[in-house]
């Protein structure tokens, strides 16, 4: 679930959730030849984080999309390299880890059907922005061409087109590819690496529906409610959505960690390119990096170090805010967390456009845990249980909600209009300064009208008399501009994320008394990179200054937490990049229709805001301008209340006891107001489990046709040709209606919604033109379980499955003492055939000689099945926890239990 | 023995950091509570039931293919309920401790088995003595007791109870039911023994593999500690006593409940059976597990010198304040 700035806000208002990871970290002896040897880490040690842990989840699309379109460096060359690059971070963030029991490798499957309409969205917009940035580069190239210019990084090539990351899809070869690598490797590092011979690993792949995330939930929940399951287990989830978090408090796990790179971090040299880390040009204009000259050395870039976020001690935070002073029944803490997780569905989640009151940025949250504990005694219980929404209790906080509504609008507009004035202000002082310094940089090699764009004061760039609200940048992508190495950011060089929310694990202060005191400190440096700036952005065509660092402060800072918050919500969000383009790129002139608004004068493109949520009769513009219903049909409105209560059951459902319908969706693009949900009471929400799609319908339900190459060829007619019955499901232009945002990545996506009937009847037809492996890719798969032959286990299989004793039966239970743990079944696993020879899957390529195949594999794959969860998983601790130590003092206790008290109102 | 059940732990409150659980009222349905016989009957013909009852278990095991059948019959120099071997085991540091006991052998094992006569009149005299002025009624003290292990215990696994079947053990009527009676074959210096007892609850589940160890917990009630010297060197003492049942039953886990004078159920703290002595000797040192299971182990071997032929049978006393344990024979 991608809820932009999610993680900003938790890291912020509960400072002391994150930790620095200890790393160790390869080292490297010279030998003496030029050449350098790595010495591999022995994970066998003691882990350095001072704690063990047990298992080890990898959220693996957190893994695939960065490593497959990195947005810090050139794109790997072909597939290969992209999986070469997967094994390597996985690699590290195991060694980071060190599971002792369990690692679970999962990757998206086919989601549920009310994640589709998101996915459609993004790799529509993905498949567009991809082919506006080919056509952008091959326009430039050919320029260049024209005139003659020799660009020293370029090989004088064609510029290759971008990698499709709609790609990483279920059913498409990559993933198929992605499978098979991920079997290689693991049972490689299982035959090879010592430290493995203990570790009993799961894969997940995209054969096996439902989204990564959710796999591993599902398989969590599974083991508590095996009797024998470890409730001191230490579980991290590996992952990049911040609402990993929220799924690690939804396990009642007590001892769960959440690890994800410290995004804040710098990881390039000020004036260097992101990308290839060449100083002279910046990452939208990176050609690749130069061939190091003889005798010089390669510039490495830092790893980006990594994080923890300690599930743990935010239970301790929410275990005061979320009691209420003489509440008048017994206080639950498990109970009160699910409330809390039901809470943070409103400001955002991936299946629900989030209500128009709500917003993550004007602390939505807060504002409903305000309604939430003045109404505990009304309530007379809490909201939730086991997920399952009391509806007559949910009521009352949308009541409570409802009855702000307005003033929430008419708050946000106030703040709005102050903001534009004193950008104005700025603008104008600035304008007058500039006017006469201005000076221009003639024959500029780039070759571009830079009347047209220049750097705004603060070191933004200023497209004709706009700049962008530098406040309102959550789209600045971190991919395409540069965040810290920013000469925006000069200033700020070596800001960590414990700058920014505060250091509260040292030093006992308030995470914004903190923040205050490193934003002076860090100061100091702006001076002398200032020149090398000013230079630096004549030789790219720009003619502004760098910005001095105090008046800098607060924004660079909100631009780096959006930069983050955008990096952790899905990696393929579309429309990321686009905004960026107005900043960092000055070679795009408005190359984007079809996304409007975001093409060249960000605000003049801008429609007028019609609707006016700070007026009255704002209801009335909202349904007729956004969902074309006449403004006195009041119960249409209540219709959609009522869908949108669905989707709150089965949301909570989803994230409490696993998929509750593969088919449900919501089938609006925009969400009711609080003050729509009426008489929520008597409302019956029940759901059909139904079955989810096969890969290709998937597919066929996400893509657009310029991703065409993902999906089976006999399928491409469907997409593109006039008499296809189908073809309105993919049109090539489409509106994004901003909905009173800025970028278009903040807009609604108005596609059309698939009509499940008629694109299953549609395909039928094709499908007996399949080919065998084609057949192959659409089928379902298991997860399998893969262990050292080292591995107690693997008595037992041998066993069960490779003996003369081997019985008929195809499955037995997993003993948990032999198994360490795990509980579940195992079936033989088709066509594995135990100590033969591992093959190398991907063809060879020259650049790495450390993985490869083996004459014979040391380790065994078997089908692993969960333990099934008899009746509903409860949202309660298990016998026999042991919690760690209070992490909270005293004032972090006080400092909560006040913030509760006044905060969201 | 039919009404024996296992019950499953399952705690009454979560300290968790940062919450606060206000006290429970251990006291609430004392009215509506009927007090059976205490306990299981310790007499031989039930303990040779119990036996019985385990060798067909272990037979049902056998033939489904599980475990080898040599193992079945239940043979060992000595069999004897749990409650026996505690006061043996404590002895050495308990100086109120005092027994009558009554052995035999049959077929080369030696059986002991309370004096009911003994204890019958202890009990007696026991119950003529008034509570303490403005104590608590002994039985009231009894019922804290019942009362926690009914909040403490669910009737099936956590994942097999509903969640209302949990939260109603609040309300749910306190009875003392005989429990489920685990046997344990496990030796002292050169003696094999068998010995039954009730345990109170499993802290997860009993393993499918009779093999496999099973996660026994014991449950326990005593008054909270207020900081005094003199409580702490009560709380070591009383610890003995925990520790020698559960040590004997290869119970792992002790979970204690501290209540405040007036039966309020404070906190709960959970004791790795094995971790006590230690805690002992780092503590008071009022007593020493090493010295216990020498002194038992020297008086098994005593015993089984003294009783060497089948058939009569032999005392065996400790009177309060000696320091000896008399073993004869009272004939046949
Ligand atoms: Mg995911």
């Amino acid at each position: 679930m991608g809820v932009p700035a999610l993680f900003r806000w938790l890291s912020k208002k509960y400072p002391k959730i994150i930790s620095p990871v200890i790393e160790e970290l390869p080292e490297e002896i010279d030998n003496g030849n030029g050449t350098k040897t790595k010495i591999p880490i022995d994970s066998r040690k003691p882990n350095p984080n001072g704690e063990e842990m047990d298992n080890l989840y990898l959220d693996m699309n957190g893994i695939v999309h960065p490593c497959s379109h990195p947005e810090d460096r050139p794109p790997p060359a072909s597939e290969e390299e992209m999986m070469i690059a997967v094994f390597e971070y996985t690699d590290r963030v195991v060694n980071m880890v060190r599971p002792r029991k369990l690692l679970m490798i999962a990757v998206d499957g086919v989601a549920p059907r009310a994640k589709m309409n998101q996915q459609r969205s993004r790799r529509f917009r993905s498949a567009q922005e991809a082919a506006e940035k080919d056509d952008a580069a091959a326009e430039y190239h050919a320029m260049m061409q024209a005139k003659g210019v020799s660009d020293p990084t370029d090989d004088g090539e064609k510029p290759k087109k971008t990698w499709d990351s709609n790609s990483i899809t279920p059913g498409t070869p990559f993933m198929d590819l992605l499978a098979a690598s991920l079997r290689y490797w693991v049972s490689y590092k299982l035959s090879t690496d010592p430290a493995w011979e203990k570790l009993k690993v799961i894969i997940s792949d995209a054969t096996v529906p439902g989204e990564g995330e959710h796999k591993i939930m599902n398989f969590v929940r599974s083991q508590r409610s095996s009797p024998t399951h470890d409730p001191n287990t230490r579980h991290v989830i590996y992952g990049l959505d911040a609402d990993l978090i929220m799924l690690g408090i939804a396990t009642h796990e007590p001892h769960f960690r959440v690890l994800r790179e410290d995004v804040f971090a710098n990881d390039t040299k000020p004036g260097h390119c992101r990308k290839c880390n060449q100083p002279g040009h910046m990452a939208d204009s990176c050609r690749g990096a130069a061939k190091p000259k003889p005798g010089e050395e390669v510039i490495e870039k830092p790893l980006k170090p990594f994080i923890w976020l300690h599930v743990s001690v935010l239970r301790e935070y929410l275990a005061v805010e979320m009691s209420v002073p003489n509440q008048p029944f017994r206080f639950d803490l498990e109970r009160a967390l699910d409330d809390w997780v039901f809470m943070c569905f409103f400001v955002g989640n991936d299946f629900l456009p989030h209500l128009p009151s709500l917003d993550i940025r004007e602390d939505g949250i807060d504002t409903l845990i305000a309604i939430w504990r003045d109404n505990i005694p009304v309530m007379g219980g809490y909201v939730t249980k086991d997920g399952h929404v009391d509806l007559a209790r949910a009521q009352v906080i949308l009541e409570g909600l409802a009855r702000q509504e307005d003033a929430i609008f008419k708050r946000r507009r106030e703040t709005e209009v102050r903001k534009d004035a004193a950008q104005k202000r700025r603008e104008e002082q600035q304008s007058r300064r500039d006017s006469s310094k201005r000076q221009r940089v003639s024959n500029d090699a780039s070759g571009f009208d830079e009347t047209m764009i220049r750097r705004g004061p603060k070191g933004g760039i200023i497209r004709g008399e706009q700049a962008p609200d530098m406040n309102a940048l959550p789209t600045f992508s971190p991919g395409q501009a540069q965040t810290r190495s920013d000469p925006r950011f000069a200033g700020q060089a070596g800001l960590t994320h414990a700058d920014i929310v505060g250091n509260a694990n040292k030093a006992n202060k308030s995470a914004a008394a903190a923040l205050k005191e490193q934003l002076l400190n860090s100061k100091r440096p702006a001076d002398n990179q200032k020149a090398e700036l000013e230079s630096l952005f004549a030789g790219t065509g720009g003619n502004g200054q760098a910005g001095s660092g105090s008046a800098l402060g607060k924004r660079t800072r909100d631009m780096i937490d959006d930069a983050a918050d955008d990096a952790s919500t899905a990696p393929s969000t579309p429309g990321r990049n686009t905004p960026n383009k107005e900043i960092a790129d000055p070679m795009s002139k408005g190359t984007s229709g079809a996304l409007g608004g975001n093409s060249k004068d960000t605000q003049d493109a801008m429609p007028e805001d019609t609707v006016k949520l700070w007026e009255d009769g704002y209801q009335g513009r909202y349904y007729e301008q956004k969902f074309h219903v006449s403004a006195s049909d009041v119960e249409f409105r209540h219709k959609v209340a009522r869908a949108y209560v669905e989707g709150l059951a089965w949301v909570l459902l989803y994230y409490f006891q696993g998929c509750p319908s593969w088919t449900w969706y919501y089938p609006y693009h925009y969400a009711p107001f609080a003050a729509d949900f009426v008489d929520m009471a008597s409302q019956v929400v029940t759901f059909d489990k139904g079955k989810p799609f096969r890969p290709y319908e998937q597919l066929m339900g996400v893509m657009p046709s310029l991703s065409n190459h993902t999906i089976p060829s006999v399928f491409h007619p469907l997409m593109t040709e006039d008499d296809s019955p189908i073809i309105e499901f993919y049109p090539t232009d489409f509106e994004v209606d901003l909905n009173g945002k800025k970028f278009a990545w903040q807009g609604v996506a108005l596609l059309p919604f698939i009509d499940e009937k008629r694109l299953l009847d549609a395909m039928a037809t094709k499908y007996p033109m399949l080919s065998a492996d084609e057949v192959r890719r659409n089928a379902f798969g298991k997860e399998a379980l893969i262990f050292s032959t080292k591995h107690p286990l693997y008595d037992e299989v041998a066993t069960n499955f490779y003996s003369k004793k081997a019985t008929a039966s195809p499955k037995f239970k997993l003993n948990s003492r032999v198994s360490e743990g795990l509980a579940g079944k195992v079936e033989k696993e088709e066509g594995f055939v135990p100590n033969s020879e591992l093959a190398f899957p991907l063809p060879r390529s020259d650049g790495q000689e450390q993985y490869t195949g083996l004459e014979q594999c040391e380790s065994v794959t078997v089908a692993y099945w969960m333990p099934v969860i008899p009746g509903i998983h409860k949202s309660m601790l298990l016998p026999g926890v042991v919690f760690a130590e209070a992490q909270l003092d005293y004032q972090d206790v006080q400092q909560t239990r006040e913030m509760a008290r006044k905060s969201g109102r | 023995m039919s009404t024996e059940s296992l019950t499953y732990y399952y705690p009454p409150v979560f300290n968790a950091p940062g919450t606060h659980s206000p006290p429970t009222n251990l006291s609430a349905g004392f009215d509506s509570f009927v007090q059976r016989d205490d306990g299981i009957n310790e007499h031989l013909d039930a303990l040779l039931d119990t036996l019985q009852a385990h060798e067909e278990r272990l037979l049902q095991v056998v033939e489904d293919g599980d475990g080898k059948l040599e193992d079945v019959r239940t043979k060992a120099d000595i069999i004897t309920w749990r409650g026996m071997m505690t006061k043996i085991l404590t002895a050495p540091f308990d100086i109120f401790n005092e027994f009558e006991m009554n052995a035999t052998r049959y077929q080369g094992t030696i059986f002991i088995e309370e004096n009911h006569a003994a204890r019958a009149a202890r009990r007696t005299a026991q119950n003529k003595q008034p509570p303490p002025r403005g104590g608590v009624p002994q039985e009231m003290m009894q019922y804290w007791g019942y009362k926690f292990e009914a909040i403490s215990t669910l009737p099936n696994s956590w994942s097999e109870c509903s969640r209302e079947e949990i939260e109603a053990r609040d309300t749910r009527t306190v009875n003392n039911n005989a429990q489920y009676c685990s046997i344990v074959r496990t030796g002292m210096g050169a003696r094999s023994l068998i010995i039954a007892g009730e345990v109170d609850a499993v802290l997860g589940e009993k393993p499918d593999s009779p093999n496999d160890p099973i996660p026994w917990i014991e449950l326990k009630t005593t008054a909270e500690l207020t900081g005094h010297p003199r409580e702490a060197v009560k709380f070591e003492r009383k610890l003995l006593n925990y520790w020698a049942q559960s040590f004997l039953l290869a119970v792992p886990t002790i979970m204690i409940g501290f209540r405040t004078p007036d039966g309020f159920l404070s906190r709960i703290q959970e004791m790795p059976t094995h971790k006590i002595p230690t805690m002992v000797r780092q503590g008071s040192r009022t007593w020493d597990g090493n010295v216990c299971i020498n002194v038992a182990s020297a008086f098994l071997e005593q015993l089984a010198q003294a009783i060497n032929e089948d058939g009569g049978v032999y005392r065996i006393r400790r009177k309060q304040g000696e320091k000896l344990i008399e073993i004869f024979e009272v004939g046949d």
